[in-house]
């Protein structure tokens, strides 16, 4: 009873939200199953072109999932995902020309150098031939990599490798960007290497992003809006500004999910 | 499907940073020249002993392409089936090893075009391998006259059986991230369509109520590869030869596909 009524009332905040600006990710009533573990329950949210959007919940609440529908590397059980008003099933090849996707592995082939690399993904991604060459150099520059750039990719640190799948993911100029935990197991200097890298490719404000993440300070040091996902459903969907603006911090509303979220999940257990 | 050549080449060049691609060229080229010396051996004990005994007609029908070429290629695609896993095991298997099977699946590309890839990659390797044999072969147009003809039919053989072979090795990568089990499983399904389907059709043939001529043991016997290689061999290019390795790579093809499409869906 309680999930269907929150699946109502989350679908008609999707169908209330239009703001002006195109609508890069627009997600309706998405679920996904594994046999009988329902990862993501009537996820309903909508994301406007050149925002940042912070994807936030805890390990196991369906953030990897989420992404992997997004990018069209899995199927959803329901719902729809459309990707710069391309839907990602029937118009599948459209959808990910405009998506660019971090994986929460990089996607690196360890025997390969980051040029070589980078050039092969523009080729995948069709980038045309004549700017492939300054396209393959821009997104090396961008993510630093220009004095490894003729590495083998095996001999690089964890914070390079994932320098190199950023670079993967920005080499055709994406529209919309797929980030999941980019951050996770860096050291600090190369986490705020990481981070200042997206806020300069949203600075340019016709980048969207979406990152998923469960560090808080990340979210509030370069999104615009959160979404918070607790075991598979939108828990909250608010500017940055107006939720620490409230007097309640970010840390305290993440922290209320997550009880409830193991409370809920106990009594569960118990019955 | 404008991605294909995107992928082989990608993978071609991989293979060679890897050292399997060496140790597989190395292998076969020490073998191809054992092979090729113990057949001229051969066919030299073979001519003098004829000789010793004064047997001009048999030494008169004796010719390299018979006696030297044909024993030579036909002892090369069983070596085939032996090396091939080696390469072919980490096609698809590594892809989703290293994660990359997911920037493939979410690249505005088709899933045949990494299929093709795949396989275009293994028949460029197959390409210099089939080369290299041929350098044999090609040294007795130096010292004597073989029939051309019946000699590029014979590396045609070579050739098409691995192209074959490629493609199930691609089909056997792709249902596991492990690359030992794929060469395991290649192995086996080398194994049995290279060797062990004409026995099988005669352990189950006899003793059973079913002839050894009956329609199922002929079908059985078409799809074993040694039926489609003898007569090629002889220099004799049959359309029903060309299309059983084209059908089996077709099939095969068509299954890594499959496999690679519905692992979306679990």
């Amino acid at each position: 009873m309680d999930e269907r009524e929150e699946r109502e009332r989350q679908g008609g905040a999707t169908g209330a939200a239009g703001g002006a600006a195109p609508l890069a990710i627009e997600v309706a009533g998405l679920s996904k199953r594994y046999g009988d573990h329902e990862a993501v329950r009537g996820l309903s949210f909508s994301v406007r072109a050149g925002e940042v959007v912070g994807f936030l919940g805890p390990n196991g609440a369906g953030k990897t999932t989420v992404m992997r529908i997004l990018t069209g590397f899995l199927p959803a059980t329901d719902g729809t995902v459309r990707i710069a008003g391309h839907d990602v099933l029937t118009d599948a090849i459209a959808a990910r020309r405009a998506i660019g996707y971090l994986p929460e592995t990089p996607p690196l082939y360890p025997e390969m150098t980051p040029a070589a690399y980078v050039d092969f993904v523009a080729r995948l991604k069709d980038v045309p031939r004549a700017g492939r060459r300054a396209a393959v150099e821009r997104a090396l520059e961008r993510c630093g990599l220009a004095a490894v750039r003729h590495r083998e990719i095996r001999q690089l640190s964890k914070g390079y490798r994932q320098r190199v799948g950023l670079a993967q993911a920005i080499v055709h100029d994406p529209q919309v960007l797929v980030l999941d935990e980019p951050t996770v197991g860096l050291d600090p200097i190369q986490i705020r290497e990481i981070r200042a890298l997206i806020a300069e490719l949203s600075a340019t404000g016709r980048q969207t992003v979406i990152l998923s993440t469960h560090i808080l300070p990340e979210v509030e040091a370069i999104c615009q809006r959160v979404i918070l996902i607790g075991r598979g459903q939108k828990v909250l969907d608010q500017p940055l500004a107006e939720l620490t603006g409230g007097g309640t911090s970010l840390e305290e509303v993440f922290t209320r999910v997550m009880t409830r979220d193991a409370a809920d999940a106990e009594a569960r257990g118990a019955a | 499907m404008r991605h294909v050549g995107t992928i082989a080449s990608r993978e071609l060049r991989s293979l060679f940073l890897s050292p399997v691609a060496y140790v597989v060229l190395t292998l076969w080229s020490v073998i191809a020249g054992t092979f090729f010396i113990v057949s001229l051996l051969t066919f030299h004990e073979r001519q003098l002993r004829l000789q010793q005994f004064q047997m001009l007609d048999q030494i008169e029908s004796m010719n390299l392409n018979d006696h030297l070429i044909e024993p030579f290629i036909g002892s090369m695609w069983v070596i085939v089936l032996f090396l091939l896993p080696a390469i072919t095991m980490g096609l698809v298997a590594s892809e989703k090893a290293n994660g990359t099977d997911e920037l493939l699946l979410t690249s505005p590309i088709s899933v045949w075009d990494i299929v093709l890839g795949k396989f275009l990659a293994g028949v460029e390797f197959v390409t210099i391998l089939t080369a290299i044999a041929g350098f044999f072969p090609a040294l007795l147009f130096y010292y004597g006259d073989p029939e051309l003809g019946k000699t590029l039919a014979g590396m045609l053989c070579l050739w098409l059986v691995s192209v074959t072979y490629v493609a199930v090795g691609v089909f056997a990568s792709s249902v596991t991230r492990n690359q030992l089990i794929a060469f395991i499983f290649t192995f086996v399904l080398l194994l049995i369509l290279g060797m062990m389907l004409p026995f099988i059709v005669d352990i189950s043939t006899s003793g059973s109520g079913i002839g050894s001529d009956s329609a199922v043991a002929e079908v059985i016997r078409w799809m074993a590869t040694g039926s489609h290689v003898d007569r090629m061999l002889q220099g004799l290019i049959d359309t029903s030869d060309i299309a059983y390795y084209a059908v089996a790579s077709a099939i095969f093809l068509l299954l890594a596909k499959t496999v690679i499409e519905s692992a979306r869906w679990r």
